[in-house]
């Protein structure tokens, strides 16, 4: 479960004064559910995922993450996330292997329990062929399976995903697409920020609409639709952040 | 603070590091090859001069020959050089090289030598300043001239009742009492740590930049901050990772010294036969402890400085600066008359400098050891604090 509480975050800019990226964002997104944060570049998705991940500390407010305060306790909640971004890349001069071995190591895993979880994902996400390739010969299609195998290592109850398809091929995109849908079968709390209309048609179950780092409209898709008398999600967009 | 995760950083670290050929080159390959390269190849390029230029046949000119028959006779008999004919384009010769030098002799000299003469005369050797052969040459010349010049006041002496010592009424010679490790101590003391410390420097330079604004760079500075591993933990890692490497790259280049010292004492020795050569390896470890702290140091302000740079290129051009504040204080150890003082031992690196110079020459000023060590290790504290500093801020960390 994720609870965000008036979630802020200023940043401090010598030209322009402070910015505020995120402005008192409140919203829940449930086990077994896919919560899309939608919005333009520049709207608040990275800073207030990156808040809820604790790589950045609020200004004010918090969130409530798999049970840890993620100002209150961050490390607890780091080990209960697995987050995947498109900064989120692989370490070049390690295998395939050993980048999973190291993220399940840091995340406390005994070495028995770890070799039984990575040969498991390896095997799940048919990643055994390049297993012992390093990360910086692999293409893309095979490196983000790498990112997502070492999301998954610890199985955490919680996955957190920063426009995960962005820049991916279309078959790509599909495999990261399905693991989402895989990650929602097996209880996991989803959330997911993206720009893409058809992604959050296909795949949320709550959408939250955010612009100016303010959440400005939240529901279901058809709650949404009944709302804004629209059936196109793009249509829903712009009237939202329009107004 | 958890030392497992510290571990599992520093292993993961040190994995990547020792595939990286620009690390393996800078902090492994250059250090081992420096000092015989330097050495070796110092000693065999003087030995093939030295011979070459003795093949080589120099040319002299005498200009007039006929007033001085028997230095004429003199010069066209001595080896290893070759008495040409007279030609007015002397001086041309020489700046071309094809003459090494032109000696003049001025009318009647021979004859007014042999008598009592109260008229000054000069005999004028035209040479290329600067110039190896022309040197050696000019040398031979001012030999010849001498001895005929000695030989003709010993005569004048003789035919007026006065000894040949009549002009020298005693004898000086100069007799070396520092023992052989003294004086080794004092050359070695002012070459080796100062290098040691240059080394130690540039060795833990890549490491530093590749972990901090490298990983920026690659990405990866995010997917590392979103695991547990705390913010102190990821900083203690990577930092014992760049100390080990500065240290190896010291620890090599001692070693590589020493290997070479001992494998080319021969060579040396048939270039100076007075340089024995007694290097103390007590001396040598004691630097190695002293340098430690000096390691230490390094290694927080490196990855202190470059973790504010977002690209390598960026880190590169921070760190260069760092190059100069730390040859300044260690060129200027190496000064003459520059002693080990109490406000001395307080300035980094500069301190180890001095205290070497100390130790090699087979003296343990305690006093001045402990002072160092406590000192470097205060400053090293304060780098290492400054470091976690940097870590966790985040305007460091995401700068863009």
């Amino acid at each position: 479960m994720i609870e965000s509480r008036q979630l802020t975050k200023v940043f401090r800019d010598k030209k322009r004064g402070d910015i505020r990226a995120v402005d008192g964002v409140s919203f829940r997104a449930e086990p077994g559910k896919i919560y899309g944060l939608l919005g333009a570049n520049g709207a608040g998705k990275t800073t207030t995922l990156r808040m809820l991940a604790t790589i950045l500390k609020p200004s004010a407010g918090t969130a409530v993450v798999a049970g840890h305060d993620v100002v209150a306790a961050p490390e607890k909640v780091r080990k209960n996330v697995g987050f995947l971004s498109t900064a989120t890349a692989l370490y070049a001069r390690l295998t395939a292997r050993e980048m999973v071995e190291y993220f399940g190591r840091l995340n406390g895993l005994d070495e028995a329990t770890l070799k039984e979880r990575v040969d498991e994902i390896f095997r799940r996400l048919e990643m055994n062929e390049f297993r012992d390739g390093k990360c910086d010969k692999l293409s893309t299609g095979m490196k983000q399976k790498v990112s997502i195998a070492r999301t998954l290592v610890h199985d955490p109850p919680v996955m957190i995903f920063d426009e995960p398809t962005l820049g991916l091929d279309v078959m790509t995109a599909r495999t990261i697409v399905q693991f989402i849908k895989e990650c929602r079968t097996r209880g996991k709390t989803v959330i997911f920020s993206t720009h893409v209309m058809s992604e959050v048609e296909k795949l949320c179950d709550t959408i939250g609409i955010i612009h100016g780092g303010r959440l400005l409209a939240e529901g279901t898709l058809q709650s949404l639709q009944e709302r804004y008398s629209e059936k196109d999600m793009e249509e829903i967009f712009v009237k939202v952040v329009g107004a | 603070m958890q030392p497992s995760n510290v571990a599992t950083v520093y292993k993961k670290e040190l994995l990547e590091t020792l595939r990286d050929r620009r690390t393996l080159i800078s902090s492994i390959l250059v250090p081992m090859l420096l000092f015989p390269v330097l050495i070796l190849g110092i000693s065999v390029l003087a030995t093939l001069i030295v011979s070459r230029a003795r093949k080589d046949n120099p040319t002299v000119m005498v200009l007039g020959s006929e007033n001085a028959p028997e230095l004429s006779r003199r010069l066209e008999k001595e080896k290893d050089m070759e008495v040409v004919p007279p030609a007015a384009d002397y001086a041309r010769r020489i700046d071309a090289k094809n003459l090494r030098a032109a000696v003049e002799f001025p009318a009647g000299v021979e004859q007014k030598a042999r008598t009592v003469n109260t008229e000054s005369q000069t005999v004028k050797i035209y040479w290329y300043e600067g110039e190896f052969r022309s040197e050696g040459v000019v040398r031979k010349i001012e030999r010849v001239i001498r001895e005929f010049n000695e030989e003709t006041v010993k005569a004048a002496l003789a035919s007026r009742g006065f000894g040949p010592d009549f002009l020298k009424p005693f004898d000086v010679e100069q007799k070396n009492v520092a023992s052989a490790e003294r004086v080794t101590g004092n050359i070695v003391g002012m070459m080796l740590p100062y290098m040691v410390i240059i080394l130690c420097l540039t060795g833990a330079m890549y490491p530093a930049i590749d972990l901090t604004a490298g990983e920026k760079e690659r990405g990866t500075i995010e997917t590392i901050l979103a695991s547990p591993v705390a913010r102190s933990e990821l900083v203690s890692g990577k930092f014992l990772l760049v100390l080990t490497v500065s240290l190896g790259t010291a620890a090599l280049s001692l070693a590589s010294f020493a290997i070479t010292i001992l494998g080319g004492a021969t060579l040396l020795a048939r270039i100076s036969s007075k340089l024995v050569l007694a290097v103390s390896v007590k001396a040598m470890v004691a630097v190695f402890l002293l340098i430690l702290p000096v390691a230490v140091l390094f290694a927080a302000a490196l990855m202190a400085i470059a973790l504010i740079a977002r690209s390598y290129r960026e880190a590169q051009t921070y760190l260069a600066p760092l190059m100069f504040v730390v040859i300044i204080p260690a060129v200027f150890s190496m000064m003459p008359g520059i002693e080990l003082t109490p406000k001395l031992a307080m300035i980094p690196i500069l301190n180890v400098s001095l205290v070497a110079k100390e130790l090699f020459a087979g003296l343990y000023p305690w006093n001045y050891i402990l002072l160092i060590f406590g000192s470097t290790a205060v400053y090293a504290g304060i780098a290492i604090y400054f470091a976690i500093r940097q870590f966790q801020r985040e305007e460091v960390l995401f700068r863009t």
